[in-house]
């Protein structure tokens, strides 16, 4: 990974969390309703891996945080008028912030049934497939959601076609108040590739540099027509699974301990370390990354409500 | 009489019939250390202990097929889906398997399941808001229930555990909290397929089905300011339907409205309209008017969404349509 992109990894990781955590603060002052799952811890691994993608590559995200779309590029006031359920987002009130959409970027949208992305991503492959393009399809789940019967249909769909997809894991411990090892039989998610005879890999899910080697690695292998793989970034959910979560089934100690590999912090000291990153740097990055949400608040705030009747809309091409 | 949750009732149901009945079992995603999402099971897992009461991986065709497969050999399960809208996610096992099992085995089996379904939209979308009773009224060999208020909710929900038949158990979530007269007593059941008359009236019929039983009370007794009385039908089964208490109250009143918070293409309200056109045409004397959601999925902003779901208003205006 050159400096470059070390530091548009972490400028992005950075604008994510400002992002959550303004989020949450409009969540809890009530003028913000949405249907949030902040995904503050995850960001390493959820925009290291977007960084191994092409623009005009697919992308399916997971339902935890705004870290996916702030890497692809998805303007933030769109996201936020999303979250609103103002004009100006990206579908017009009918999703809500759970259905960030852009076609022009890849972004299919979301599943509001966990699981469903599943053959969905092997459909845009399969679409791949049969147009003789070399796009990819990186689609994101959680361990909780590899419980799916949707995972195996798909999973071996792709196999045996060879469709060119990137299953990626965000194994962050839990689902809901489920941890993941009363509900899932094995201890790395990856193990499972095996039975589908594809490349399965566990990397560090906090450390962005080996996040997108693993990626790089695998969307390599699917763009030149080798068949899907199956990813998974250890990582650990910090907030609670939405906002206002009571997080009474998990002790404080286990969550203080992961703070202490928060991978914001700690990328930022490797930088440091690296000296790719100087305090002047990220103090612009910092003020940069204020600026972009308060005009985009504003943005949104400005924005009007989706006309009542246009809720008839939209429900056939 | 002491006043309870409709999320109280709920859980008091299943603690009596876990209590009177070893082989009830309660399973689901966080239903055990957290009590359920919403909170409806606290404590059962302390109850009854781990074997009785657990939590289950996010794998909804399991959870149902599970479900059904526990029933054909001894036990009564209740199962709980954490929305209703994923009785489509557990499609198979809910419409071809729970519904279908013991019918083409010749009724070698019984199948005493119990799918819990919270239901209802609340601002989260297009797939988790919804109130899907009437798709699986559809589907052969399912009975279905929609308690609009706490003690309906305690008895119809022992009722279901005790019946010998899989039971879709829809849990409105906007009902959650509210509170309401409920008889203790183990043996104080709701029968299944009996309707409620939640108020009398002779000029209208207003047919309303869940959390639209509370909206449409507030309905009538606007329209008993001015003069009108209302007649409130709460068929609290869908199936198996009492369709004579509708009847019955149609000779008197010549009028229906029919109140969901469904889709109106084939709901409940359009079954309602094909049965009275069957076994009723002669004491009706207007049209039957259906408050549903147009054919359009939930969206989730507030100002969509008030848009699309019925409400107090326009049951009021469709009631005062036909009293005109
Ligand atoms: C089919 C389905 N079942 C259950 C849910 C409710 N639900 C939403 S998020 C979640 C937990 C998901 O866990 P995981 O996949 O590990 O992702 P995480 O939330 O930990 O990021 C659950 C159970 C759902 N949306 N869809």
């Amino acid at each position: 990974m050159d400096k470059k992109l070390k530091l548009e990894i972490y400028r992005k990781m950075l604008l994510s969390r400002r992002l959550e955590e303004r989020i949450a603060e409009l969540i809890k002052a009530g003028q913000a309703g949405g249907f949030m799952h902040p995904g503050v811890g995850q960001e390493a691994l959820q925009v290291a891996a977007i960084a191994a993608l092409r623009p005009d590559d697919y992308l399916l995200y997971a339902h935890r945080g705004v870290a996916y779309w702030v890497a692809r590029g998805i303007p933030i006031e769109k996201i936020l008028c999303d979250l609103a359920g103002k004009e100006g987002g990206t579908n017009h009130g009918k999703g809500g912030v759970m259905r960030v959409v852009y076609p022009q970027l890849g972004v299919l949208g979301e599943s509001g049934t966990l699981g469903g992305c599943f053959p969905i991503a092997a459909g845009a492959g399969l679409s791949i497939r049969v147009k003789g393009e070399d796009k990819v399809v990186l689609c994101f789940f959680g361990d909780g959601t590899s419980n799916r019967g949707t995972f195996h249909e798909a999973l071996n769909l792709c196999a045996v076609r060879k469709l060119p997809v990137v299953f990626l894991c965000e194994n962050n411990g839990w689902a809901v108040s489920t941890p993941t090892e009363k509900s899932t039989a094995v201890k790395d998610i990856a193990m499972r590739a095996a039975g589908y005879n594809v490349p399965g890999k566990t990397v560090d899910g906090n450390d962005p540099e080996a996040v997108y080697d693993a990626v790089k690695e695998a969307v390599d292998r699917a763009r030149q027509g080798n068949g899907p793989s199956l990813l998974e970034g250890k990582t650990y959910r910090l907030w609670g699974h939405w906002v206002g979560d009571p997080e009474d089934y998990r002790s404080r100690e286990e969550v203080e301990k992961h703070w202490r590999s928060d991978p914001l912090p700690r990328f930022e000291e490797k930088l440091a370390g690296e000296k790719i990153l100087t305090e002047k740097i990220k103090a612009e990055f910092e003020a940069e990354a204020m600026a972009t949400i308060d005009r985009a608040v504003e943005f949104s705030r400005s924005q009007p409500h989706p006309k009542p009747e246009s809720a008839l809309d939209d429900v056939f091409a | 009489m002491r006043k309870i949750t409709y999320a109280e009732a709920i859980r008091e149901a299943l603690i009596e019939e876990m209590r009177r009945d070893p082989s009830v079992i309660l399973y689901g995603e966080d239903v055990a250390n957290f009590g359920g999402i919403f909170r409806v099971s606290a404590g059962l897992k302390d109850m009854f202990g781990d074997e009785r009461v657990f939590d289950s991986p996010i794998s909804e065709n399991a959870l149902v097929g599970g479900g059904v497969g526990a029933a054909l050999t001894g036990l009564r399960p209740v199962v709980e889906l954490q929305f209703a809208d994923f009785l489509f996610t557990a499609g198979d096992e809910v419409v071809l398997k729970a519904g279908m099992w013991r019918y083409g085995h010749g009724g070698a089996y019984a199948i005493p399941l119990v799918v819990r379904c919270p239901s209802g939209a609340t601002g989260v979308g297009p797939e988790h808001g919804q109130c899907p009773e009437a798709f699986f009224m559809h589907a052969p060999g399912l009975k279905i229930v929609s308690p609009s208020n706490p003690a309906d909710a305690k008895g119809l929900l022992k009722s279901a555990i005790r019946d010998n038949n899989p039971v879709l158990y829809f849990e409105h979530k906007l009902l959650y909290a509210t509170r309401g007269e409920v008889p203790e007593g183990e043996d104080v059941l709701v029968p299944l397929g009996k309707a409620a008359i939640a108020r009398e009236g002779d000029d209208l019929t207003l047919v309303a089905i869940s959390a639209m039983v509370p909206k449409a009370l507030k309905a009538a007794k606007r329209l008993a300011a001015e003069g009108h009385s209302v007649e409130v039908i709460d068929p609290r089964s869908l199936v198996p339907f009492d369709r004579e208490t509708i009847i019955e109250s149609v000779k008197k009143t010549g009028k229906i409205v029919v109140a969901e918070e469904s889709y109106k293409t084939l709901g409940v309200g359009a079954e309602i309209g094909a049965m009275l056109m069957e076994q009723a045409l002669e004491y009706l004397d207007r049209p039957l008017r259906r408050v549903a959601i147009p054919d359009v999925p939930i969206p989730t902003a507030a100002v969509l969404e008030a848009f699309v779901l019925p409400n107090e208003e326009k049951i009021y205006q469709a009631c005062r349509e036909l009293l005109a």
